[in-house]
């Protein structure tokens, strides 16, 4: 072979087949893929040429204060909204354009965690977890054991036959991610989880998150506006001990933590891109503000 | 956006909604159990209060009319009065109205409060189309229920203005029931079959675009709920006239 073909080999793009299992699909395509994304609602412009890129199994930590399009984003990947002008892919393929029936496919591989759970009302938490199962027509015990595997990891079986109105705001939320992640999605898009939650449980709902990136080598992108999640999410990972159990540890102790990034966003661009530490390191004096809330 | 843009852009939606619910009843996935569980909650759930509507609508039609056709010496003629204006007009016109109040309200108020809480965001993430699961299995159960709805509505009406002629101007009820015979053909009942059907769809397409554009929280709910039931009202009243003058020149029915 010329050097020349040995060239056009190397420049030509993976072939992928997006029909195939995840892990069998080359994990040098990001799971999600913004390219100078713009949004404006009439003349208020809420994303201004926005790219960025999450990785297979990275969490991408969107930052910014109200009002700057951190859940627009979400949205965007979700298809719920469409944007002005740029590109969209997920998991390769270009959703830009999709209409409704063909996002609904592309929603399949897509959990997604509400602000404030957005548990169906007049569901149980088992039906609300069922619900993309039994929309399927999946067998009935096939989906039990469904949801109760995804409710344990969530530490939440007990409350398989509440509703949601007897469920605490956190409980809400863990059952909003158990819902999330039935049909186990590759992607999780979370919209604010730990709004208004008490440190404790805002703490637990971050520990899922992580589980999820290293346990289960999920790809998401984690909206918020609290530093708590940040130092949880970009410090600590989980690992399974020999007994099988779960632990959270500090990274340095043994790992270094490479699949965890920043975005902070402002006015509709992008003001920060990278590491927890480079953002606190940052000369940016919003950012600065927004660190130190001050 | 002044009120003839808003209006045309509603009607744009309204249009939107209605092709959207037309491919959904051709393509699927189809809801029966939710279509039934809205049959039962519209049809069976409205019927008290049709009966008590229609029951005291016709006999209120005896009470005022009799008197008047006494003086004329056609009180024998007064079930025929009572049932061409039922059938034609009121039942039809009044269950559609009880309906609007009763579920157009309701199907607002609940469409509405699932947008302000996201759970239609969450259905759309979930993979599941909103219009097929909540606004087909709505409109397909109004279309159904309003014509049985309306049918107990005349129903209800004669039985109670032959009550009222009976017990009040003691009308003889083989008199009344034949009057009233006289007084309906097959195309009144056709038309009061037709038009029932036109106000299901009004209503549900009203009140289920009014829920579905609900924004500004819990006093948006009250709003777009307050919207569904008046623009659903007027709609049914205004459909009414033009029904009924197709339906003249179709049977070139316009007198007893």
């Amino acid at each position: 072979m010329s050097l020349a073909e040995h060239l056009v080999e190397l420049e030509a793009p993976p072939e992928i087949d997006f029909e195939a299992p995840l892990d069998n699909r080359q994990r040098i395509v990001p799971a999600i893929e913004f390219n100078d994304v713009e949004l404006a609602f009439d003349d208020v412009v809420v994303l201004d040429k926005v790219t960025f890129r999450v990785r297979r199994g990275e969490t991408k930590i969107v930052l910014g204060g109200s009002g700057t399009g951190k859940s627009t984003i979400i949205n965007l990947v979700l298809g719920l909204i469409k944007p002005d002008s740029g590109q969209i892919c997920i998991d390769g393929e270009d959703v830009t354009d999709f209409d409704e029936p063909e996002m609904m496919r592309v929603r399949k591989k897509i959990g997604m965690v509400f602000q404030e759970g957005a548990l169906f009302d007049s569901l149980s938490v088992y039906e609300n977890v069922a619900y993309r199962l039994h929309e399927e027509d999946v067998d009935e015990d096939e989906v039990e054991h469904e949801v109760r595997r995804m409710l344990r990891f969530v530490n939440l079986e007990d409350a398989i036959d509440k509703m949601p109105n007897e469920l605490s705001g956190g409980m809400r939320r863990r059952v909003g991610i158990a819902r999330a992640l039935v049909g186990n999605p590759s992607i999780v898009l979370f919209d604010e989880p730990t709004a208004g939650l008490d440190p404790p449980t805002a703490r637990t709902i971050c520990e899922l998150a992580i589980k999820l990136r290293d346990l289960e080598d999920v790809s998401s992108i984690f909206v918020t506006h609290e530093m708590n999640n940040l130092d949880y999410l970009s410090s600590e990972y989980a690992v399974v001990d020999d007994q099988g159990n779960v632990e959270f540890e500090t990274e340095g102790e043994r790992l270094c933590l490479i699949n965890t990034e920043v975005i902070m966003l402002k006015d509709g661009n992008i003001a920060f891109s990278g590491k927890d530490e480079q953002l606190r390191m940052s000369p940016d004096p919003y950012i600065h503000r927004f660190i130190r809330g001050k | 956006m002044n009120p003839v843009s808003k209006f045309l852009y509603e009607l744009q939606e309204i249009a939107f909604l209605t092709w959207r619910v037309l491919v959904g009843l051709k393509r699927g996935p189809r809801y029966f159990r939710e279509t039934i569980d809205q049959l039962d909650e519209i049809g069976v759930g409205s019927l008290v209060i049709i009966i008590l509507t229609g029951f005291f609508t016709g006999g209120v039609l005896i009470l005022q009319a009799y008197p008047t056709l006494a003086f004329y010496g056609a009180q024998t003629q007064a079930g025929q009065g009572v049932a061409t204006t039922l059938v034609r007009e009121l039942g039809p016109v009044l269950t559609a109205l009880m309906v609007a109040g009763r579920v157009g309200s309701a199907i607002s108020a609940e469409l509405g409060s699932m947008v302000v809480s996201q759970q239609i965001d969450a259905m759309r993430a979930l993979g599941t189309s909103p219009v097929r699961k909540l606004v087909t299995p709505r409109i397909v159960a109004l279309i159904v229920a309003m014509p049985l709805l309306t049918v107990a509505s005349d129903v209800f009406g004669l039985i109670g203005g032959g009550l009222v002629a009976k017990q009040i101007y003691g009308l003889d009820t083989t008199v009344y029931t034949s009057s009233v015979r006289n007084g309906i053909d097959i195309d009144d009942v056709l038309g009061g079959i037709i038009k029932p059907l036109v106000f299901g769809v009004i209503i549900g397409l009203i009140a289920c675009h009014k829920g579905l554009n609900t924004s500004g929280g819990t006093v948006g709910v009250g709003k777009s709920t307050t919207s569904a039931v008046v623009s659903a009202s007027i709609s049914v009243i205004i459909a009414d006239f033009f029904l009924s003058k197709a339906l003249q020149t179709l049977f070139k029915t316009t007198l007893f």
